[in-house]
């Protein structure tokens, strides 16, 4: 990473003499060489980067590029369930679900336990029904299914028919081209170009680079006329930066993110000067299954069962959450399972067979040993080595709370549950949480402009979007509400640089 | 000392030749050994080749149909998948000096049978 300090002293020419003379004259543009020069530069293909693409291409921008750094396009955005909450679309409307923006925001705000940014949640929610159909225009289907998620009072998140982000970033990605947008793989941010006054010129980007080959490739100057977007997304890969800032994160939680998840372009940014904010929230997904890498098919089959299916702790055989409560209420106790010596010792999911296999995902986790069917409670407790009897009455309990319609055990929404009782055969998956999701990272406003933490100003042409921001959610993200984030603040700034 | 230092650069020197020597190779890529490193190192021997240079023999629609899946698994098909289409460049999976695995299985435990690390 480059320092604008380090940059005037070894990159524009100046050399020894400049290493030894005080750093006087501000860098201009002229003094640079430029490898290449664009009107508006993205860092990221990822939900922010494409939409911000896709927005510039639709105001008329005549030279996008997108840069990223992995092999592949599309991040951490192409891995994950393809949810995106937004309020009072027609879907719901057609389902009946009565929803709004005000309501998704308070939601919001509740999970955020008083720390999410009640200015750029609402800014969010209200675009919603703006990039509703900016996907929709660019191709995507939605499942005419919607997902509830957890800590959500409406149920609001709409999912593409592939049950993926790929099911975004495929049609994002070709509509983006339709536009004309240069998209280019191995090329990785390793620094801001800021000129004197600390408004960005441009960045250098490693063109040619291999994943884990730090020196593979070469480094380039990109002149950026019109500003540069950071949408890098967040850190969950790098063990060294997430477990500093939360000492539980450490090797033996996975992640379920992207190879490129590094934190890059926030490290960057922090280099620049950026107001660092809320970097220790880092939140985990209590829907992944250790029997897999990544997000995998575990994720797509506890979010469609959570709400009508039993967490339970295999020492007890016995619930020990509202399996709808929002995640990091749910990571927080699931990293507690734990056997006589501390090790983990993952929970389990048990879901009723006649509604798991109402849903694709069940094939998958059957298929590839994330999950396993049983047709007793018995061979669940046989095989799992639970206390037989504890189970059988939880069991008979939660059947009981499905008929009343209330949880008096853990305060569980049941409306969702209505008549789903839980009988054999059961489906089971294991639950140990994976690093998911940064609520941390730098510092935007409403125009998706990056503030400086010296004086809590704009820094002159650099915007970010999506997951390297930080501030929007606070302490917990809801699930299904970063991809409504990423494209929002994206589309935000291709207006703001488009002075749209 | 001087004993041990020649003894030391014999070794060096033989762990480089055998490096050379002894590296990993796909026993059906013996014709491009035979024209040379630079038949597929395009961008000069210190760096990776390029995405396009297995692209000169193998084409990403030929090896799509050949690896087609059908129906439910009919998005896994490592050259024409789900999440990257057919642009997941060939150095993402596969190694000629290096072991390498499908950058599906990094979140999948998928059964690829034909796929040699």
């Amino acid at each position: 990473m480059q320092t604008r300090r380090s940059f005037l002293k070894f990159g524009a020419g100046a050399a020894a003499v400049g290493a030894l003379a005080p750093l006087t004259a501000s860098a201009k543009s002229s003094d640079i060489k430029w490898d290449e020069s664009h009107e508006v530069v993205i860092v990221g293909s990822g939900f922010a980067g494409l939409a911000a693409a896709v927005e510039a291409g639709k105001l008329g921008a005549k030279d996008i590029v997108v840069f990223e750094k992995l092999g592949v396009y599309g991040g951490n955005s192409t891995l994950n369930a393809g949810q995106a909450c937004f309020a009072d679309t027609d879907l719901q409307r057609k389902l009946g679900i009565k929803d709004s923006a005000e309501l998704m925001v308070k939601d919001q705000l509740a999970s955020g336990r008083g720390y999410a940014s009640e200015e750029l949640l609402r800014h969010s929610a209200e675009l919603g029904p703006y990039i509703y159909q900016l996907t929709k225009d660019c191709g995507c289907v939605y499942r005419d299914h919607i997902i509830n998620t957890g800590g959500t009072s409406a149920t609001r998140s709409h999912q593409v028919v592939e049950r993926s982000g790929a099911g975004f970033i495929r049609p994002m990605l070709k509509t983006a081209r339709s536009y004309g947008v240069k998209t280019k793989t191995r090329h990785k941010f390793e620094g801001l170009i800021t000129a004197a006054d600390g408004s960005v010129l441009g960045i250098k980007v490693r063109k040619g680079y291999h994943t884990e080959h730090e020196d593979s490739g070469k480094l380039i100057n990109v002149k950026a006329e019109r500003g540069v977007l950071i949408a890098t997304g967040g850190f969950a890969a790098n063990v060294a930066f997430r477990q500093a800032l939360d000492p539980t994160l450490g090797h033996e939680v996975g992640h379920t993110n992207a190879r490129g998840a590094t934190g890059d372009g926030l490290i960057a940014m922090l280099a620049e000067g950026a107001m660092p904010i809320h970097l220790s929230f880092i939140q985990s997904g209590p829907w992944a299954s250790p029997d897999e890498g990544g997000f995998g098919y575990g994720a797509g089959f506890s979010l469609y069962n959570f709400p009508h299916s039993i967490a339970i702790d295999r020492n007890t055989g016995m619930r020990f959450m509202n399996e709808t409560a929002d995640r990091k209420h749910r990571a927080d106790l699931e990293i507690q399972r734990r056997d006589k010596d501390g090790n983990p010792h993952p929970a389990l999911l048990i879901a009723p067979k006649h509604e798991a296999q109402k849903d694709p995902s069940m094939e998958n986790v059957l298929k590839y040993n994330v999950a396993w069917e049983f047709d007793s409670v018995e061979a669940i407790a046989k095989h799992f080595d639970l206390p037989l009897k504890a189970l059988k009455q939880q069991i008979e309990d939660w059947n009981g709370y499905v008929k009343a319609g209330h949880d008096p055990q853990f305060g569980k929404r049941m409306d969702m549950s209505t008549g789903i009782y839980m009988t054999a055969p059961f489906i089971v998956q294991r639950l140990w949480p994976k690093v998911h999701y940064c609520q941390g990272g730098i510092q935007i406003n409403t125009k998706a402009e990056v503030i400086a933490a010296k004086n809590g100003k704009p820094i002159p042409n650099l915007y970010a979007a999506g997951e390297v921001s930080g501030g929007v959610h606070g302490v917990s993200r809801l699930g299904g509400c970063s991809t409504p984030d990423c494209m929002a603040f994206g589309v935000t700034a291709a207006r703001s640089m488009m002075k749209a | 000392m001087k004993p041990m230092t020649t003894l030391l650069v014999l070794v060096f020197s033989s762990v480089i030749a055998l490096s050379a020597q002894a590296r990993d190779k796909r026993d059906y890529h013996e014709a491009l050994y035979e024209e040379g490193c630079k038949s597929c190192h395009d961008q000069g021997l210190k760096n990776y080749p390029s995405d396009e240079s297995c692209l000169q023999c193998h084409d990403m629609g030929e090896l799509a149909e050949q690896t087609k899946r059908e129906g439910h698994e009919a998005k896994q098909n490592p050259h024409d998948s789900m999440h990257y289409g057919q642009e997941a460049p060939c150095m993402e999976c596969h190694g000629e000096h290096t072991k390498k695995q499908a950058i599906c299985m990094d979140c999948h435990n998928f059964n690829y049978p034909n796929f040699t690390k």
